[in-house]
């Protein structure tokens, strides 16, 4: 029981760190991300990739994963330089996410297709134990979520997070204030992508095995549903909203022990269909979330 | 390569209904609706029930889900949508989504993931000056046909359909001319709701009923949407024809899987270098 409690605390951080990238894209920059669960394929089988075929170690395929999602989320980002328009932006990036799970199932070359890769090095995974293992994991999960709240909050509080949450509320006004939109917007979703891409990674490292099917809508749903009952651009509401959307997921494994004719794909629909339903909810009856936004403020006495 | 484009053209034709759809909601909603693919799923499914476990003729059960799914998608909007009319358009595109993977998982919890077919009896193909056309072909050229020419009446000589136009193109005047924006909305939803439940049938006679049969279809029914100029129904109609025969005569040169990147790639270069689309007016931003 204590082994699976731990599993699922290091489940939680590295879904925690994907939910803070779609909420810095999202909540905090205003641009909307349907392609997440492609760009986390895409960080995931960098990430192995560079170790399987590129002879890297752990800590270079990491960081050779955040550079590649991040260089996609940029090129993304630029396809709509001329519309500042969310709607096209959001089609484009699920266009986009489609297209990069459609590479990963088909690319049988590289990605070895639907069989997945097998064999995904850990981190120190020679040296420490293997009883000791998940120990160790949790605590470097831990962590490099902690790093990366510590990093999205200097960013929030700096000049740059300023021009972030500007654009997010009004690009026309960031503009008229001299302010290069297109180029902030890249960085935005770069910088998101980078985090995607650490996520990716450390999914990899966690389940050592990965194929297609690990990366499907449920991705999307679940981060979208974290950064909304988080509150939109609230950190740690985000990771807490995370938390609770991961253990009411992985909890939802005990409703076959309920129902026992469900088979797999049902119980998986069944899954779906509850975030689904709870997001709408959420976004009509709360839509600010649980916690709130940093803001600078000051006392007047 | 006669054949390709032919095929092609069949593609486009499918295309055409949701695309059509996706502009009318975004011209009256004014927010990309994300559900549409889920949306012809359950009314793929919805007539499978009928045409197959009840024995209804595919027309008849098509023409019952129609009208029924027309029906549903204004309860649909009126527990979803409607209490978030006032916010921006992402909420309602992130609403969009959720609602999209609720209904298509409503779909897989009834039918699981197995692809099915509806009961229709086979028929030799005809051919035409070395192109072959069988006989679901034939029927999706008509139907879309028809449902096009019955749209193009709706929208330019029917009272209901003006007033759609209307308050797509200026909610605020049409607001002043005493066009009552929620009945619009409601006949919107309704007339929607048809085009995809048909749109539905002939993507499933096409390929074959599984759950993501009709978000396969989104990326395209978007592209020919914004091909066509985002909210411009003649636009939607010749936009989807394009990006049928465009990515049909690609597979020629790229593999067949990645057909869906063809409308990615049509979208990026719009966006790039005619933001309005083929028919749209250039937006300026106030």
């Amino acid at each position: 029981m204590i082994s699976f409690l731990i599993l699922m605390a290091t489940v939680v951080c590295f879904s925690a760190i994907l939910a803070l990238a779609l909420n810095f894209q999202w909540g905090l920059g205003g641009m909307v991300n349907f392609g997440l669960a492609g760009l986390y394929a895409l960080g995931a089988y960098s990430c192995a990739l560079l170790m399987l075929k590129g002879g890297a170690n752990t800590f270079f395929a990491t960081l050779g994963a955040m550079a590649i999602v991040a260089a996609a989320c940029g090129i993304i980002a630029l396809v709509t330089l001329r519309v500042a328009e969310e709607d096209y932006f959001a089609i484009v990036t699920l266009g986009a996410g489609e297209m990069l799970r459609l590479a990963v199932l088909n690319e049988d070359w590289l990605t070895k297709g639907a069989l997945g890769l097998t064999g995904v090095p850990r981190p120190l995974g020679e040296i420490i134990a293997p009883e000791h293992y998940q120990y160790f994991q949790l605590g470097l999960a831990l962590g490099v979520l902690l790093g990366t709240v510590w990093f999205l909050n200097v960013i929030a509080r700096s000049p740059f997070g300023r021009i972030v949450r500007a654009l997010r509320e009004d690009d026309v006004v960031a503009a008229t204030l001299g302010k290069h939109v297109l180029w902030a917007r890249v960085r935005i979703f770069a910088i998101g992508g980078a985090i995607i891409g650490l996520a990716g990674s450390f999914h990899a490292f966690y389940y050592q095995y990965i194929d297609p099917t690990q990366f499907s809508n449920i991705v999307i749903a679940y981060a979208f549903m974290a950064v909304i009952a988080g509150g939109r651009g609230a950190h740690y509401g985000t990771i807490a909203g995370a938390a609770i959307v991961m253990v009411l997921l992985e909890g939802s494994r005990f409703i076959k022990d309920l129902i026992p004719m469900l088979d797999s794909d049902q119980l998986a629909a069944i899954r779906i269909i509850i975030i689904g339903v709870g997001l709408i909810l959420l976004l009509i009856f709360r839509p600010q979330g649980f916690a709130r936004e940093y803001r600078l403020q000051v006392e007047i006495r | 390569m006669l054949q390709t484009a032919f095929n092609g053209l069949i593609t486009g034709i499918i295309v055409t209904l949701p695309a059509l759809s996706v502009t009318l909601l975004f011209g009256v909603l004014k927010f990309p609706n994300f559900a549409v693919g889920a949306m012809m799923t359950l009314a793929a499914y919805m007539v499978f029930a009928l045409n197959v476990q009840l024995g209804w003729p595919l027309t008849i059960a098509t023409a019952a889900v129609a009208v029924a799914f027309g029906g549903l998608l204004i309860v649909i909007d009126y527990l979803t949508f409607r209490p978030l009319r006032q916010r921006d358009s992402i909420t309602l595109m992130v609403a969009s989504l959720g609602l999209g993977f609720v209904l298509e998982n409503i779909a897989r919890l009834a039918y699981g993931n197995t692809a099915r077919s509806f009961a229709i009896e086979l028929a030799r193909p005809f051919r035409f000056l070395d192109i072959r056309m069988n006989r679901e072909q034939m029927i999706t050229v008509v139907v879309s046909t028809l449902a096009m020419l019955a749209m193009y009446f709706l929208l330019t000589r029917m009272p209901i359909g003006r007033a759609m136009r209307a308050v797509s193109d200026n909610p605020a005047l049409a607001l002043v001319r005493g066009i009552e924006s929620p009945r619009i909305i409601r006949w919107t939803w309704f007339i929607a709701g048809m085009l995809l439940a048909v749109g539905g049938v002939l993507i499933g006679m096409d390929r074959a009923l599984e759950p993501p049969m009709g978000s396969s279809y989104l990326i395209a029914a978007f592209a020919a949407a914004i091909l066509g100029g985002l909210g411009s129904p003649l636009g939607a109609f010749v936009g989807a024809l394009i990006i049928g025969i465009v990515s049909e005569l690609a597979t020629l040169v790229i593999p067949p899987n990645y057909r869906i990147g063809i409308p990615l790639c049509v979208i990026a270069l719009i966006l790039i270098f005619r933001p309005q689309g083929l028919f749209g007016q250039p937006y300026i931003r106030k």
